[in-house]
């Protein structure tokens, strides 16, 4: 008797097995929920709440009231926000400069001490984001370690402060936040295809041709990644701009700490933040054209 | 269990997803609305007997740890602590349900949660160790922040005041908050990140009411006020910190922070702390028992047993601040001797510069000039 051939399955898009994409599709379900739910709810919340007022016991009331929408206006709202986007923005370009070599000498030339160099500059990230500033304060200030040395070998004199200056919340900045620059970048460095590298080199380019044809072209994904996630936290930190700032350094996110903790406004702290999240979602809307564009390039 | 994250059952999941769902919905509601009705009646007398585990929340570190290990000892049950970093945090606590035992508010905050019927009646008489505080301090027995102190006991008093390096400015200043414009200090002045108190610096200079939501007032306060910035370093209120790593030259500081001070730092005698002509605010903490408190009768004991003398000067001596408790002012004397002015006296109470509470178009007024102060 002649074997019939069996028509063929049809093959699961990933994975070993339907049944085992299945069960991943489950799993997601839950932290998709979780994530949908909350963060709808929370931002619906903040949403409405910028509209509301405030009751004489200081507790915020839901309401259709602009008031909130036109005190924005104020200039002085402007000028904040646009020093820490102007702060976000040179904290995201100094930690590219900054976590490309690192992220490239692990990547590339960690060998097998790869994931222990990931792992020293990972394991520093989950102590306390605030008594790591904090620490960075006591280092930076005027009788501290680094001024004493700076003073010592003559580049500095006894006038000169890092603390409540611009440099000294930008160097909080990126020190809170430079983690979130090098992993990206690492992931990308990671999985470039190196033969592009020599290829580079067989086609007579030297070290700095390559790096800025090949190598930099191949991690863009991983560098505005990396630029994304250190842009979202640094715009909104208030913490850097409190420990290391002076009065001319104030940021947006001080301004809507003090409307939610000290005066108790929550819904012109609400209509900040959605001010806040309206600028930032400009420049992801920037981020993700041109992440849909390089996917559709690398298809074609 | 910690008394923050009380494990929260489903039907109180609901319950809560239903107020924020009807809060979205419906304009003009409250916020997570929460009915005090609910936990039973707040003027009730409150029986001054174990009736449970404390619940306590106040802020960090303002409580001799020995005492709460002789009161646990003393009534066989444990004091489970919870602290909060402002009083708008303290509120939203509150505000989303969280039941605790025993709060802190200070005065402007407890007349808030007093006419929010937010707190339980406190029956002196039925506290043996009152009378230490109401025979001895007139000002507490009808307090403007609560009638008759019926749902308070005061716990501490301060003051607000300057603090200095002496060792680079000076060793006397004039005794004036003009002295933060001095120009040996340019350049190194802070004042407090706190709204009432920067306002208040403003105000008192002027000779205006020291919580003023007059826009005119407000002005001339804000114009006072940026005429300070050239001179500041910054807004903090880590007077303690500032003052002694040397990044302030002078401070807006609390009397309580200089009292600790004294005990910190390596000479204290480069430090000054002095107290304003023009006036200095002056604030209280309470004890209050919130309206859905568990276990308010062992509050009451607690409160009770934290006046008795012997405890009283063990605190006093552990977080720097005075009490208004008879026959306690020695010890506090003692230790403020080098900064006499950190002292609160029947005086201080009488002068009345606490900070009040305003109508909301005030706050919000207010609000917009401290916008003004501190973006500049």
């Amino acid at each position: 008797m002649a074997l019939r051939k069996r028509p063929e399955e049809p093959r699961p898009r990933s994975g070993p097995s339907a049944s085992g994409t299945r069960l991943w599709t489950w799993l997601m379900i839950p932290g998709t929920l979780w994530m949908t739910g909350f963060l709808i709810a929370s931002l619906l919340l903040v949403a409405t709440l910028a509209f509301g007022t405030t009751d004489p016991l200081g507790n915020p009331r839901f309401g259709l009231n602009f008031e909130n929408i036109a005190a924005m206006t104020d200039p002085a709202y402007r000028a904040v926000l646009l020093r820490s986007l102007g702060y976000a923005l040179l904290t995201c370009l100094i930690c590219l400069v900054v976590a490309y070599p690192v992220a490239y000498a692990i990547a590339l030339h960690g060998g097998r001490f790869k994931n222990l160099l990931i792992a020293a500059i990972v394991v520093p990230f989950f102590a306390n984001y605030l008594v790591r500033m904090y620490g960075w304060s006591v280092v930076l200030s005027d009788d501290g370690p680094l001024l004493k040395v700076l003073r010592a070998v003559g580049l500095a004199d006894s006038d000169t402060k890092i603390l409540q200056t611009g440099m000294g919340v930008i160097a909080g900045l990126v020190y809170g936040f430079i983690v979130f620059m090098i992993i990206p970048l690492y992931a990308a460095l990671e999985r470039m295809d190196v033969s592009l590298i020599e290829a580079g080199r067989d086609l007579y380019g030297g070290p700095l041709r390559t790096f800025f044809f090949v190598t930099l072209p191949a991690t863009r994904q991983g560098a505005m990644a990396g630029c994304v996630l250190v842009l979202l936290p640094a715009m909104g930190d208030f913490v850097s701009a409190q420990l290391m700032g002076g009065p001319d350094q104030i940021m947006i996110g001080n301004l809507i700490q003090d409307k939610f903790f000290q005066g108790q406004n929550w819904p012109l702290g609400s209509a900040l933040t959605m001010l806040m999240m309206a600028v930032l979602f400009i420049g992801m809307l920037g981020y993700l054209r041109r992440t849909r564009k390089d996917e559709a390039e690398a298809t074609r | 269990m910690s008394p923050e994250a009380p494990l929260l059952s489903r039907r109180s999941f609901l319950r809560t997803g239903s107020a924020a769902a009807l809060g979205l919905t419906v304009a003009g509601c409250g916020f997570l609305p929460e009915d005090p009705a609910a936990h039973g009646d707040p003027e009730a007398p409150i029986d001054v007997r174990v009736d449970g585990d404390l619940i306590y929340f106040n802020w960090a570190d303002f409580v001799d740890p020995a005492v709460f290990k002789g009161f646990e000892k003393e009534y066989g049950v444990k004091v489970i602590q919870s602290n909060f970093d402002s009083m708008e945090g303290m509120a939203a606590k509150l505000n989303a349900g969280n039941r605790y035992d025993l709060i802190f508010p200070t005065a402007k905050w407890a007349e808030r949660l007093v006419s929010g019927h937010r707190l339980r009646r406190i029956d002196h008489s039925r506290l043996k160790n009152a009378d230490a505080v109401f025979g001895h301090y007139d000002y507490f027995a009808d307090p403007w922040y609560d009638k008759a102190s019926a749902h308070t006991v005061p716990f501490t008093m301060y003051k607000t005041g300057i603090g200095w390096r002496k060792d680079q400015i000076g060793d006397n200043l004039t005794g004036s908050w003009d002295d933060l414009w001095n120009a040996r200090a340019k350049g190194k002045v802070f004042v407090l990140d706190d709204r009432d108190e920067v306002l208040g610096i403003g105000a008192l200079k002027l000779g205006l009411d020291l919580t003023t939501a007059d826009e005119g007032d407000l002005g001339r306060i804000t114009g006072t006020l940026q005429s300070l910035r050239p001179h500041l370093r910054g807004f903090s209120s880590d007077s303690y910190n500032n003052l002694l790593n040397g990044n302030a030259a002078m401070t807006q500081a609390w009397s309580g922070d200089m009292a600790a001070m004294l005990g910190q730092a390596k000479d204290p005698s480069i430090l000054g702390f002095e107290v304003a002509r023009e006036g200095a605010p002056v604030n209280s903490d309470c004890y209050a028992i919130p309206s859905n408190a568990r276990h308010p009768g062992t509050a009451m004991l607690f409160i009770d047993y934290m006046l008795r003398p012997e405890n009283v000067k063990k605190n006093i001596e552990y977080i720097g601040y005075p009490m208004p408790v008879g026959g306690s002012e020695d010890t506090y004397a003692a230790i403020v001797e080098p900064f006499p002015e950190c002292l609160v006296t029947a005086g201080d109470l009488k002068d009345d510069f606490f900070f009040r509470n305003g109508t909301s178009r005030g706050e919000q007024a207010r609000d917009t000039a401290w916008t003004h102060v501190k973006a500049g």
